[in-house]
């Protein structure tokens, strides 16, 4: 298989190659490389067809640990690189040329811990501004010296030829989602580059799981992507279980399933609205939340909220089924199923909107590799990769969804990606209802402390895979966690892919991403 | 452009225009707050408050377990040890509302049962001073007899 | 009041009746300067122009008084009809607190603009900015006086009426271009320049759709065209010109699907982004008497204006009028924008053709 390949080239090369177990870890073999040889093996890595799919920085003190997780479509396992920094010398060459999606990771990276990336083209400010003068993620206070505070703030927005312009969609804007600030290089009507600017809803989430416990740190995964809050949710409670070995009763894992793809229904109709409005059709918004309001009702029966459902529980959920939820869902599927035809008339044939979406924001396989884009982003470009069937959690083993793929690339095939995930969510639910089994819903006991260690686990969130890392020192907090944020990555894919196209079309691609802010500025 | 993509795309339009047309004739969904309000679920989250037992009288044992559960550390928990009790009685219970994120981890751990979620909903008000709760207080104002 | 005059005479004449003498003198020769103004120029111009004119200037002044109510009681219908069209298409009540059924919304919108500060950005190119409203607002009066809205119910029945209300509703593309670039804003000026070349392309459509209409009924007055339709309205001989004048019509006045210059999502707002108050509230009374002018103009040439069985002919005019307002309103909640170069291609590439074609097939049949 492909990952056996590449590792035999590696280790030909020289590195030091560690097993490891999946079951407890989250990855599949750990790669030692010292920091001078990350391109090499970058590049054997490309070579091979794998996706980037985080890269993150561990402070232990005495030294930064860079890892570099990658995965690859057909043979989904995942394979870590780490490379140990010295603090005092933290300059490690840069993969972006490789890889162009871990640009804004070592960005991150370098604003959050001070590692320097040789060869990176832009090394400023990606989160924060220019009043913080210490790195915050590390652990002491370590001020930020004066040439790094000069590359920091090194963004030039001047214009350097006669007819071009930078104009700004600013982080108030109706159709950007959120607090999304895009600087655009315009020439007359096409846009020559896009720089977003984040951070402006960043709340120092991976900050605050340091100081709080894991079961207080659990209320902010839901806040985190409040419109698929139960993916994030997932991802904390099975990292957690996965990191304790926790076995959860099958009642609950069912249950976890019907939620989940009752808010991945919600999230695609939220979305089907706003894409709409953004491309000036206003009803189409009503009628999909119509149908959201029903799936809301039944979650507000079931835990108490609407939108951010504290509903999991490390080894379980906060409460049993009420009653009535199970023929409120069996109901809510019948009328969904009659819905489509509206969707279908409205919107799906409708000349106007083909004509706004189809060859619009084309997003090729290796663009798709090499940013690391996930999720119907993904799979409207035609790679069948879907995190519930490569590595099933909860309980799609027993109910695998469908993979839906489309081949054109197009935000018209995003789009029809969406609404076919929705049918297929239905079915999936159809067959869930039948077959809860009884028993607990939640473990008695779970462990207060966690066994020391770390653990990676990923979920498919609406907008793609949603990745957890934890590292655990024994003690009731968190010694370091990190995000793998889905709209990150395809952010950065459509900067690359909106170049050349009108404003117009931009709006639509930017639509059809599906990107929700908070989950991406954490 | 020929002429059955025109005549393709005339038709896609009016399809699309019979649903709203439908819908202008049809129904609205829309509940007329405040003239009319929507049940709430039993389970719905508002702001905490105390819940008495069957005699009426509070179950809190002032252990302070949801004072140290809180991630935001909204709650105040205080009592004192009086004669001939077995646990200590309740003297404070404040809840700083501005700060509360209806997690349930207080109502969760709470090893008698003795804080509940009301159906409270209707809180605006111009003072932020409004929202620091004094649950003993709302407790005893709602076991008074009327 | 007695007081005051007793305190003024005090103050300023106290004990002196040369001053007070020499007031009265100074007022009495103002006095006499005015009513001999009045007299001599305002009454003999006055009798001049009715000795000219006739009954015929009362009648001018009350047509106008007409058309101006006309105008506003339609802008106040259509803020209300237009939001409880979107409401109930949305399945959702419109307005409905503000009196019954919300009719009184439109009074409340207005007193709130009227209410609002009016902010003048500092940069801006002043008489162009303050003009521009002013330049929207006033041809739509203008096209106005030419419609019949009963057959003694027209302001003025002018012999090349269609040419008048063409050249003036040309004007609105002017005034746009005056706001886009008056107000010295990157977002104002790509909306104007939008709907500049919106303007210009789908005005030719429009004149070619008419024109089949004016060859068919042998003239180009108002009225005329709609006598030549007592036998049979033009829509059914002409579908495919009523159709390319309606979605002219649609495109010109700025609205969804076409309404890329204002389109909220991609440019805050387009050329009107810096009016605020009752400058902003002149576009909108502009957008909606643009509204009303090409939906009248478009039963006058093919729905048979007011002619129509059993009710007065003035019922027939505004029923048909504000049925096609519906439609327009309908097409707005229906559809997503299209894209400005589609939109651009869809004039010069489909409708222009094929209003040439049929001008052409009108031409010969009526030759043979």
């Amino acid at each position: 298989m492909v990952a056996e390949e590449l590792l035999r080239g590696l280790e030909g090369l020289g590195l030091e190659i560690r097993e490891a177990l999946y079951e407890r870890q989250g990855f599949w073999f750990d790669i030692h490389c010292p920091r001078d040889r990350i391109v090499e093996v970058a590049e054997a890595f490309d070579e091979k067809g794998y996706w980037i799919e985080d890269v993150l920085c561990v402070d232990w003190r005495e030294r930064l640990e860079l890892l570099y997780h990658f995965n690859h479509w057909e043979d989904p396992r995942r394979l870590s690189v780490r490379v140990q920094v010295d603090p005092a010398d933290p300059e490690v060459p840069s993969i972006c040329k490789v890889f162009p999606g871990a640009g804004w990771h070592e960005r991150e990276i370098h604003e959050f811990f001070g590692v320097r990336f040789k060869g990176h083209p832009n090394l400023a400010y990606l989160f924060l501004h220019d009043e913080i003068d210490f790195y915050p993620l590390r652990k002491d206070r370590v001020p930020i010296p004066e040439e790094d505070k000069r590359l920091l703030t090194s963004m030039d927005f001047s214009p350097e030829e006669e007819d071009a312009f930078w104009i700004n969609m600013g982080p108030q804007h109706p159709s950007t989602h959120g607090v999304l600030r895009l600087i655009l290089k315009m020439r007359g009507e096409y846009i020559e580059r896009a720089e977003p600017v984040l951070g402006y809803m960043h709340r120092m989430q991976e900050k605050m799981a340091e100081v709080r416990t894991y079961a207080q740190y659990y209320p902010n995964t839901a806040r985190l992507d409040y419109v698929g809050p139960l993916a994030f949710s997932q991802c904390f409670v099975g990292a957690m279980e996965r990191l304790c070995g926790l076995e959860v009763p099958e009642r609950a894992q069912v249950i976890r399933t019907i939620t989940l793809e009752l808010n991945r229904i919600a999230s695609h109709l939220l979305w089907l609205g706003t894409f709409l409005l953004d491309l000036g059709a206003t009803t189409p918004y009503f009628f999909a939340f119509d149908d959201r309001e029903q799936i809301l009702d039944l979650m507000e029966g079931l835990t108490g909220a609407r939108l951010t459902f504290s509903f999991f529980r490390i080894g379980g959920l906060y409460e049993d089924l009420n009653d009535g939820f199970l023929e409120g869902v069996a109901r809510f599927i019948e009328r969904m199923k009659k819905r489509f035809q509206i969707y279908d008339d409205l919107v799906t044939g409708n000349i106007i909107f083909v004509k706004r979406t189809k060859d619009v924001g084309v997003i090729p396989r290796e663009v798709a590799r090499r940013y690391g884009a996930t999720g119907p982003t993904l799979r409207g470009s035609g790679v069948a990769y879907d995190v519930r069937r490569s590595e099933p959690y909860a309980a799609y083993s027993d109910f695998p969804p469908e993979v839906v793929v489309r081949q054109e690339g197009d935000s018209y095939a995003r789009y029809l990606v969406r609404l076919e995930e929705i049918k297929r969510s239905l079915m999936v639910l159809e067959q869930a209802i039948e077959r809860v089994p009884e028993g607990p819903f939640r473990l008695q006991k779970t462990p207060k402390k966690p066994v020391p260690g770390e653990v990676y686990f990923a979920t498919e969130s609406p907008r793609g895979q949603v990745g957890i890392y934890i590292v655990s020192d024994g003690t009731d907090k968190p010694y370091r966690l990190k995000w793998r944020s889905p709209s990150f990555s395809n952010l950065a894919a459509f900067t690359e892919v909106v170049k050349g196209q009108l404003i117009a079309d931009a709006v639509a691609t930017l639509g059809s991403l599906d990107l929700v802010i908070p989950e991406m500025d954490r | 452009m020929n002429v059955r993509e025109v005549a393709g795309g005339a038709l896609s339009l009016l399809k699309g225009m019979k649903v709203t047309i439908r819908a202008f004739f049809g129904p609205s969904v829309t509940c007329q707050y405040p003239r009319q309000t929507l049940e709430l679920s039993p389970r719905f989250r508002g702001h905490i408050k105390l819940v008495p037992d069957e005699q009426g009288r509070l179950k809190c044992r002032v252990c302070g377990l949801c004072a140290r559960s809180c991630p935001t550390d909204c709650i105040v928990v205080e009592g004192e040890k009086r004669e001939g009790q077995k646990h200590k009685t309740l003297t404070r219970f404040l809840l700083d509302f501005t700060r509360c994120s209806h997690c349930g981890l207080c109502v969760e751990v709470c090893p008698t049962g003795a804080i509940g979620f009301s159906q409270d909903y209707n809180l605006a008000s111009f003072k932020k001073e409004d929202f620091y709760f004094d649950l003993l207080e709302e407790f005893e104002r709602r076991q008074k007899p009327v | 009041m007695i007081e005051w005059l007793k305190r003024r005479y005090r103050e300023d004449f106290g004990g002196d009746p040369l001053r007070l003498a020499l007031a009265m003198v100074g007022l009495a020769m103002i006095l006499a300067v005015v009513v001999a103004f009045l007299y001599l120029v305002v009454g003999r111009t006055l009798k001049a122009v009715w000795s000219a004119w006739g009954w015929d200037v009362v009648r001018l002044f009350l047509g106008m008084v007409g058309v101006m109510a006309v105008v506003f009681g339609n802008a106040l219908f259509l803020v209300w009809a237009e939001r409880k069209v979107a409401g109930h298409m949305q399945i959702r009540i419109g307005p409905k607190e503000v009196g019954p059924y919300g009719l009184l919304q439109s009074i409340a919108d207005s007193a709130k603009l009227l209410a609002k500060e009016i902010i003048t950005p500092r940069l801006v190119d002043r008489p162009l900015y303050l003009l521009a409203p002013l330049v929207i607002f006033v041809p739509c009066l203008v096209a106005m006086v030419v419609i019949p809205f009963d057959a003694r119910l027209q302001v003025r029945d002018i012999n090349v009426g269609v040419v008048l209300i063409l050249a003036f509703s040309s004007l609105t593309v002017l005034a746009i271009f005056m706001a886009g670039w008056g107000s010295v804003n990157k977002y104002s000026l790509i909306g104007g320049v939008r709907s500049i070349s919106q303007g210009i392309a789908y005005e030719i459509p429009m004149l070619l759709a008419i024109i089949p209409v004016v060859m068919m009924s042998g003239t180009l007055s108002l009225k005329g065209i709609v006598e030549a339709q007592s036998r049979l309205w033009f829509v059914a001989v002409q579908p495919v010109a009523f159709l390319i004048y309606f979605i002219s019509a649609v495109a010109e006045t700025n609205r969804t699907p076409f309404d890329l210059p204002e389109a909220e999502s991609e440019l805050v707002a387009g050329y009107h982004t810096e009016y605020s108050g009752m400058r902003f509230s002149l576009f909108f009374l502009a957008e909606y008497t643009n509204m009303f002018i090409v939906s009248a103009l478009a039963t006058v040439f093919f729905l048979g204006g007011y002619k129509g069985p059993v009710l007065p002919g003035v019922v027939w005019f505004f029923l048909k009028t504000y049925f096609l307002i519906f439609i327009i309103m309908w097409f707005r909640w229906t559809f997503p924008r299209v894209r400005f170069d589609q939109l651009l291609n869809f004039s010069w590439k489909l409708l222009i053709p094929l209003a040439m074609a049929n001008l052409l097939v009108t031409g010969g049949l009526l030759k043979l």
